[in-house]
């Protein structure tokens, strides 16, 4: 029997196992440190995987009224289903608020892994077109941090996690250590080279977060389609599978699940973390984890929460708030832009034994880069993730025999929809709501956000651009959408704690340390100063490996 | 068999059962069966609508008949099975009995107006007509009514229609989400087909 997990003081407590707190625990206990992993959900095994069912031996086949009943928020996202519904948060359970008229979707994972386990792995490097925006185009503030800083970890996580893709040499788009690149079907591969011969821009097979080669242990996919489901091979990146696993195999990491924390506690006197509090999610058990660190991975805005929920008399307006910039500047990507068409001399019929591949193409961002000119109606721009396959037409019309062979002969479809930038804005923000306590009694949040004009014309350009590159490919029906959708629903939530150099205006430093709480750190979205338009957790998790690097090493010089 | 049988006796068997070991480790606790989604506790529900003795839940007995009539008119059988042999309407009262009041309702408005059209142009329900005149009430309600391209004028209300397509998506989610519907797509039942090899035609010719 080991020593009582509570009663040790660790040299860091990880709050949070997903993308970013599995970095965390891997990185600092094969450095050596004592490291416990508080993780608010229950442990996953791959028993309960189920990529390879029918959904015919689904009661419901995924028109569940308990998905329905008990996560009528979570249903919101395609990847909440009657298969995996447990592992998403019981929106019963975890309430938040939002003010009237501002609706918010906030999708969250309470499971060991976090939303590593769902996510859509796409996975993209950001340039100093983004780190330094601000000074290109006067709007917000530049990172403290540059393109160069972050590379090498870039590197790291590349190589460790196995991103398949392409380089291509695109000034948005750093090219990174990418394993074989998937292929693209044919009508993608005529949007290339449409897309490039009329207008100069690039269209590139997206670049994912699965194996294409059998790589550290884990085998290489096997098209069978449906991650969010669980992958029996590991073939996608999740956490517990890789990290948190390494983790636990250094032998000095501790991992405490069903562990719901609740707020940091700081040492009387001393201005330093003592650790933190959590509510053992069954036994509803009020414990406490000693450690010489603390360490914020609970993603963005929850993380937030946790400091929010964490006052002291010094702090009264949240921990590591004297700057007020604690769950301001909160950023989603905005979506909702981009167009759908079919490809009628295509004659590729659909064909239900073909390999899923679970990847699209992706068009890196062509607006305001520095070798275009800048667009008079926003700033900043977007990136299309899209696709092209024969499909079977479930939206033929009649009925009948005629029907039957409508579904069958199917359309080959072509589509392209925007992920754009959503600007940093003070009053984009998250509160603690004085009235709503989650299961736990655990004050819950206030989410306070809209998408501005910008995001408003990025996707108005988002949908006649689309049309021109589907036009240019040769498409025929096509429908163009200009729709604004409601925050939260990129599941791209950033921002909140933000870094920078002064400490009168962020919460952080460069390494993801609060410059009001030196042995206090934040190491997820949440330190974002802004959103890009790349799909963020590649980002977060080299801006996690980075801040782990520094505190180990403040660790080594004994600073700590 | 059971699904993880199934696994283990597929191709991916032994690859899957190597790695499996080192990672239930982890975790400490064990994940508490109530915690698992039906799914992912392994339940097979597929045989559930085959039960002998299947009463509807929510359909009346004319309902229930009326939507077999009906979706075996959307989906026939051809020389594949049609919608009244793949259950459809044993799906669509399970799905229903469990929707909330308004999508309920909606549902019976719109089986109820084919049967007020049939009793309006025919004198009789849609159940009890000739097939040539159920045949031909379908007809007229399947095509969406579009605005006239010689006058511009838009579209009167095409309550027929809207009706009609609504029960239509219902029928055909259910007809293709059944094992009956995924072999009509032609699916042999294994789970993957990979690799995936995309395209490999030269350039400029793409079909
Ligand atoms: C369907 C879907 C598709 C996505 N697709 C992409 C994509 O293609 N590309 C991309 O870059 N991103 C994608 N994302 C976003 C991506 O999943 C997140 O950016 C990433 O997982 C964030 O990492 P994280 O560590 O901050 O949080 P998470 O991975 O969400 O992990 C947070 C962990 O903290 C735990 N936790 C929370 N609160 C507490 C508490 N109080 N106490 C203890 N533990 C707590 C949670 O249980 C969870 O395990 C997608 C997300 C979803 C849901
Ligand atoms: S498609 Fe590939 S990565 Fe996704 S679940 Fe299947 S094998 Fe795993």
């Amino acid at each position: 029997m080991g020593q009582d997990p509570l009663l040790q003081t660790y040299d860091a407590v990880v709050v949070g196992s997903g993308a970013t707190g599995g970095w965390a625990a891997k990185q600092l206990s094969e450095a050596g440190l004592k490291v416990a992993l508080l993780e608010a959900g229950r442990a996953v095994t791959p028993r309960e995987f189920t990529e390879h069912l029918p959904a015919y031996k689904l009661k419901y086949r995924d028109h569940s009224p308990e998905v329905l009943r008990t996560r009528p928020i979570q249903k919101q996202c395609y990847a909440c289903m009657e298969y995996n519904y447990e592992w998403f948060v019981n929106d019963l359970e975890n309430p938040y608020s939002t003010p009237t008229g501002k609706p918010f979707t906030w999708q969250r994972l309470r499971v060991l892994g976090g939303r590593s386990l769902v996510w859509g792995r796409q996975s993209y490097r950001m340039s100093d077109n983004d780190f330094k925006a601000a000074s290109r185009d006067g709007y917000g503030d530049d990172w403290p941090i540059s393109y160069a800083d972050l590379a090498p970890y870039y590197d790291i996580v590349e190589k460790y996690v196995g991103i398949s893709g392409a380089a291509e040499n695109n000034e948005m788009l750093p090219d990174g250590r990418f394993l074989q690149p998937m292929k693209m079907s044919c009508g993608e591969v005529l949007l290339r080279e449409r897309v490039k011969a009329k207008f100069g821009h690039t269209v590139t097979i997206g670049r994912v977060a699965i194996v294409t080669e059998n790589h550290n242990g884990r085998l290489t996919c096997h098209y069978c389609g449906p991650c969010e489901r669980g992958c029996m091979t590991f073939s996608y990146f999740s956490s517990p599978f890789t990290t948190v696993k390494d983790a636990v195999a250094s032998g000095n990491c501790t991992v405490i699940t069903n562990a719901v924390v609740s707020h940091v506690n700081m040492d009387d006197g001393s201005n330093k973390a003592r650790g933190v509090t959590y509510v053992d999610r069954l036994t509803r058990q009020v414990k406490e984890v000693r450690a010489k660190s603390v360490i914020l991975c609970a993603q963005a805005m929850e993380s937030t929460r946790i400091l929010l929920n964490s006052s002291t008399r010094e702090y009264p307006n949240g921990l590591a708030n004297s700057s007020g910039a604690l769950g301001h500047y909160l950023m989603d990507h905005v979506t909702g832009g981009g167009a759908t068409g079919r490809l009628r001399d295509f004659k590729t019929l659909p064909n239900a034994n073909e390999p899923h591949r679970p990847n699209g193409v992706y068009v890196p961002r062509f607006r305001n880069t520095p070798s275009s000119p800048r667009h008079s109606r926003f700033i900043r721009g977007y990136g299309y993730q899209g696709g092209s396959s024969a499909q079977f037409d479930f939206n033929a019309e009649g009925y009948g025999t005629t029907l039957k062979h409508a579904v069958k002969d199917g359309a080959y479809g072509i589509s392209l929809g925007a992920f754009g930038e959503s600007l940093a804005r003070w009053d984009n923000y998250v509160s603690i709501d004085p009235n709503l306590k989650d299961a736990w009694g655990i004050p819950s949040l206030h989410i306070n956000m809209t998408h501005g004009d910008n995001e408003a014309a990025l996707m108005e350009d988002a949908g006649s651009s689309a049309a021109e590159f589907l036009e240019a490919a040769g498409a025929k029906d096509i429908h163009v959408q200009f729709n604004v959708e409601s925050p939260g629903m990129a599941i791209h939530e950033l921002g909140t704690a933000r870094m920078g150099n002064d400490s009168k205006k962020s919460v952080l430093n460069s390494f993801n340390q609060a410059h009001d709480v030196k042995n206090l750190f934040v190491m997820d979205g949440a330190s974002f100063v802004s959103s890009a338009c790349q799909n963020p957790t590649l980002s977060m998790m080299a801006i996690t490996v980075r801040a782990c690097t520094n505190l180990i090493d403040r660790f080594r010089k004994n600073e700590v | 068999m059971k699904r993880r049988d199934l696994i283990r006796a597929g191709v991916l068997g032994g690859a899957v059962a190597a790695l499996r070991p080192s990672v239930a480790t982890a975790g400490q606790n064990a994940a508490l069966s109530s915690e698992l989604t039906p799914a992912q506790s392994g339940v097979d529900a597929s045989k559930d609508l085959d039960a002998p003795g299947w009463k509807p839940l929510f359909l009346d007995a004319h309902q229930n008949e009326t939507l077999i009539v009906l979706s075996d008119l959307i989906i026939p059988a051809t020389d594949t099975p049609g919608a009244k042999e793949a259950l459809v309407n044993r799906y669509i009262d399970l799905v229903l009995a469990a929707e909330t009041r308004e999508t309920q309702s909606a549902f019976l408005n719109s089986l109820g107006y084919v049967d007020g059209e049939s009793i309006r142009r025919y004198k009789n329900a849609f159940l009890y007509l000739a097939r040539e005149d159920q045949d031909d009430l379908l007809h007229s309600m399947a095509y969406p009514h579009n605005p006239s391209r010689w006058t511009g004028e838009a579209a009167a209300p095409d309550p027929g229609h809207t009706h009609f397509d609504a029960l239509k998506r219902r029928i055909m989610t259910a007809y293709y989400s059944s094992q009956i519907g995924q072999k009509e797509l032609g699916w042999d039942g294994a789970f993957a087909h990979g690799p995936y090899l995309g395209c490999e035609h030269p350039e400029g010719d793409h079909k």
